[in-house]
């Protein structure tokens, strides 16, 4: 096991990630844009927002990488199994305490539940798995992130 | 001669909806460069599709009254309404009277603008002006031209619709939503003079909703008029008809695709050329027959950048195909636009309901004489062509040099055999003609200027031995036929021949004595591959006013414009056709045409009067 290998799977794995989140857009299954999310929390300016959200969201990536390595590590194992099952646990808490919990709290810019008469623009928040972006987005976002696990899971393997 | 008044509307009375539809008169159009949104007399928004006015329909009852969806907003008791745009813009003011009191509501697609703005914007805001007033509003989101299942919830306490990837947030300030229910987002404002209410409709597509403050909102609202005032206050004409010029190149600012520069020829499908028939066209595309106006008219308005990035779309555009042309293209800049019809009731049951346009695999020879005359006006004010483009050009002009001999659907895209229309090649003469005048100003590359020559010579002969009626005195609509063709004008707007001569002064007196009635001008008497009849053609009519003022007949031209920017409705827009005996429109609406048409007429009897 190689933590470069992680660091490559880290960022194919959401290069893949980001293009399938894009994908679920244009076929019209989800309103989730997750480099929108992350970079709005910075700027509110919509194109500085998307353009530093795309970083934002390599780096994420890298960091989730980085913990993956860390797990395998400590367990002895790897692989691309292991990796797809990290990713669905990785989906599912990302859908929920994350996404859902996490990133109202502390985005500038995301409306919560106690949220009222909004005196700056605020983005709609994501709900439970992520559900008020669309009723597929559930399934996008663990496809999604499944093929990241597999990939960092794949690449530290291959890499050790 | 008057002068227009176009932006003044209050004497016109509103005919009232018949089967759940408004005349196509009654609506004026509001927009941001994306999207636009059809607003009738009685407050409805009855036509708007999101993210762009390409993609499917979120309100599309002017397509299907039960089931097509709208966002109503208007007085609980009778009323009377006056309505304009404010003076320079697409932001536009419907003031009810009631026996109660008077309230206005101004409506807005807002301009993107600094902070975290929704992605589209639809606002309303009422205002009270006298008296107590009670207005009930309901909007119904039907997404994907009412085929796609739309959902009604709640996100942060404001009411939602979403559909796939589309959503739509409806927040409201000063008015009650207790309407609300599993199919429509609605409830009512109660005003006195002095107070406002305000709704906005905040579109997301692909992405979260964003949710503003009630003040961010106003801001916004106030800010679109300004861009607007602004943008047209830019603009050069200064003539008779500066009400309409200005109110026209409004309206095709709305259809301007702000990411591209493509210029839609509509903000609609299928509104009918006659109602109940199958005449009816998805317009929502790039016409290149429509290139040489639309450039002429941003060049000749001062539109400097509308101009350059029109003109660089187009050839993007048409690079796909290379080097023949089709005869439209999507705003997004693709060449395939395949048609299929809507399970939709139609407007006033004009079906079929269609979407995509079979016109563009069709063979239309004009198209060339049309980009070539805009790169050559493009060309000589003073803008350059790249050697890639002009070489493109030329080699144009040498597929024009193979193909002008081949029948084809003329410039309005018969669905009948294909014929050689006389307009078509006049337009290959045309293109010829201007690609020889481009080589001699050395724009684009001259080693086959000669061939060019020869070609447009014999061309020439072809329409003057075999498109001539010596009988009629008249160029006529093919060889072998009697017909008159409205089209031919083009022929005198391009210069193909002496605009003077006494052929194209008998054709002009033949198109008007054949296919005229008072000021309108129908387009042709053949046939054309499809059952019905249609309407007066309101572009071939400004083409008459432009013939006249080129052939020196300028005080009729001007007069029939007297009449022609009479025929607006009462914001000043204009659709495809009119009905001379009822004055209704039909067609598609805004239509890019026409209100070209408009302007390129304007400027020429302008400029003829200073002559």
């Amino acid at each position: 096991m190689s933590i470069w290998g992680a660091l490559a799977g880290g960022f194919a794995g959401t290069l893949v990630l980001t293009t399938a989140l894009r994908a679920g857009n244009e076929l019209n299954l989800t309103r989730m844009d997750l480099p929108f999310l992350l970079g709005t929390a910075f700027t509110s300016d919509r194109t500085r927002a998307k353009a530093l959200g795309y970083v934002l969201h390599f780096l994420v990536g890298l960091g989730f990488a980085l913990i993956y390595y860390a797990i395998f590590v400590a367990i002895g194992h790897s692989g691309w199994w292991l990796g797809a099952i990290f990713g669905l646990v990785h989906g599912l808490f990302s859908g929920t305490a994350l996404v859902d919990t996490l990133l109202p709290l502390i985005h500038p810019r995301m409306g919560t539940r106690s949220t009222a008469a909004p005196s700056v623009a605020l983005l709609e928040p994501p709900g439970f798995l992520m559900l008020n972006y669309g009723v597929q987005t559930p399934l996008v976002s663990l496809v999604a992130h499944i093929a990241y696990g597999t990939l960092v899971g794949g690449f530290v393997s291959l890499a050790g | 001669m008057t002068k227009s008044t176009t932006a003044d509307s209050t004497k016109q009375a509103w005919g009232g909806r018949a089967a759940g539809y408004a005349a196509i008169r009654d609506y004026a159009a509001i927009g941001d460069g994306r999207a636009v949104a059809l607003v009738a007399r009685d407050g409805a928004i009855d036509w708007l599709c999101t993210p762009d006015l390409d993609s499917p329909s979120v309100f599309g009852a002017l397509l299907d009254a039960d089931r097509g969806g709208s966002f109503e907003l208007r007085p609980s008791v009778p009323y009377r309404v006056e309505r304009h745009y404010r003076p320079g813009t697409n932001v536009l003011e419907t003031t009810f009277h009631t026996q109660d009191g008077v309230v206005r509501v101004v409506d807005a697609m807002t301009l993107a603008g600094p902070g975290l703005g929704p992605f589209r914007e639809l606002a309303r805001r009422v205002e009270g002006l006298t008296g107590e007033v009670r207005l009930r509003w309901r909007i119904e989101p039907r997404f994907g031209y009412a085929q796609a299942e739309t959902r009604i919830e709640r996100r942060l306490g404001v009411p939602v619709a979403t559909s796939g990837a589309s959503a739509l947030a409806v927040q409201c300030w000063n008015a009650d939503e207790s309407a609300t229910d599993q199919d429509a987002i609605g409830g009512s404002v109660e005003l006195r003079a002095g107070e406002s209410a305000l709704i906005a409709l905040s579109i997301a597509h692909q992405e979260p909703l964003v949710f503003s403050s009630r003040e961010q909102v106003e801001a916004r609202i106030d800010a679109t008029a300004r861009g607007w005032a602004g943008w047209s206050a830019g603009r050069d004409y200064d003539g008779p008809w500066r009400d309409a010029v200005i109110r026209s190149a409004l309206a095709l600012k709305l259809l301007v695709h702000a990411p591209s520069g493509a210029v839609a020829a509509a903000a609609t499908t299928s509104l009918p050329e006659e109602v109940g028939g199958e005449r009816n066209w998805d317009y929502r595309f790039c016409w290149v027959r429509d290139s040489a106006f639309t450039l002429r008219a941003f060049l000749g308005l001062g539109c400097a950048a509308d101009a350059r990035a029109y003109f660089w779309w187009l050839m993007q555009a048409s690079q796909l195909t290379h080097p023949r042309l089709r005869v439209l293209y999507r705003l997004d800049g693709g060449a395939q636009a395949p048609e299929r019809t809507l399970p939709l009731h139609g407007y006033r049951a004009s079906r079929p309901v269609r979407i995509g346009n079979g016109a563009a695999g069709q063979l239309q020879l004009d198209t060339y004489g049309e980009l070539l005359q805009t790169a050559w006006l493009y060309a000589v004010s003073g803008h350059g062509i790249d050697a890639d483009i002009a070489g493109r050009l030329a080699e144009m002009a040498d597929l024009v040099c193979r193909i002008w001999r081949q029948p084809d659907a003329g410039i309005w895209e018969v669905r009948s055999e294909p014929r050689h229309f006389t307009q078509s090649r006049m337009m290959c003469w045309v293109a010829l003609d201007r690609a020889c005048d481009l080589a001699r100003r050395g724009v684009i590359p001259d080693r086959h200027a000669g061939r060019w020559l020869g070609e447009a010579r014999s061309i020439q002969e072809f329409v003057e031995t075999r498109c001539f009626s010596q009988e009629k005195g008249s160029y006529v609509r093919h060889p072998g036929s009697d017909e008159p063709d409205a089209s031919l004008l083009l022929g005198v707007l391009l210069a193909y021949g002496d605009p003077g001569s006494d052929r194209w002064a008998g054709t002009i007196d033949a198109i008007r004595r054949e296919l005229g009635n008072g000021p309108f001008l129908h387009r042709y008497t053949g046939e054309d591959g499809l059952t019905g009849s249609e309407g007066a053609f309101l572009t071939c009519s400004f083409w008459l006013a432009e013939a006249l003022a080129r052939s020196g007949r300028v005080d009729e031209a001007i007069q029939l414009m007297d009449q022609l920017v009479g025929l607006a409705n009462d914001v000043g827009l204009y659709a495809e056709e009119i009905e001379p005996a009822s004055g209704a429109f039909l067609g598609n609406f805004p239509q890019g045409l026409s209100h070209l048409a408009l302007i390129s007429a304007a400027l020429a009897v302008t400029e003829a009067m200073a002559e």
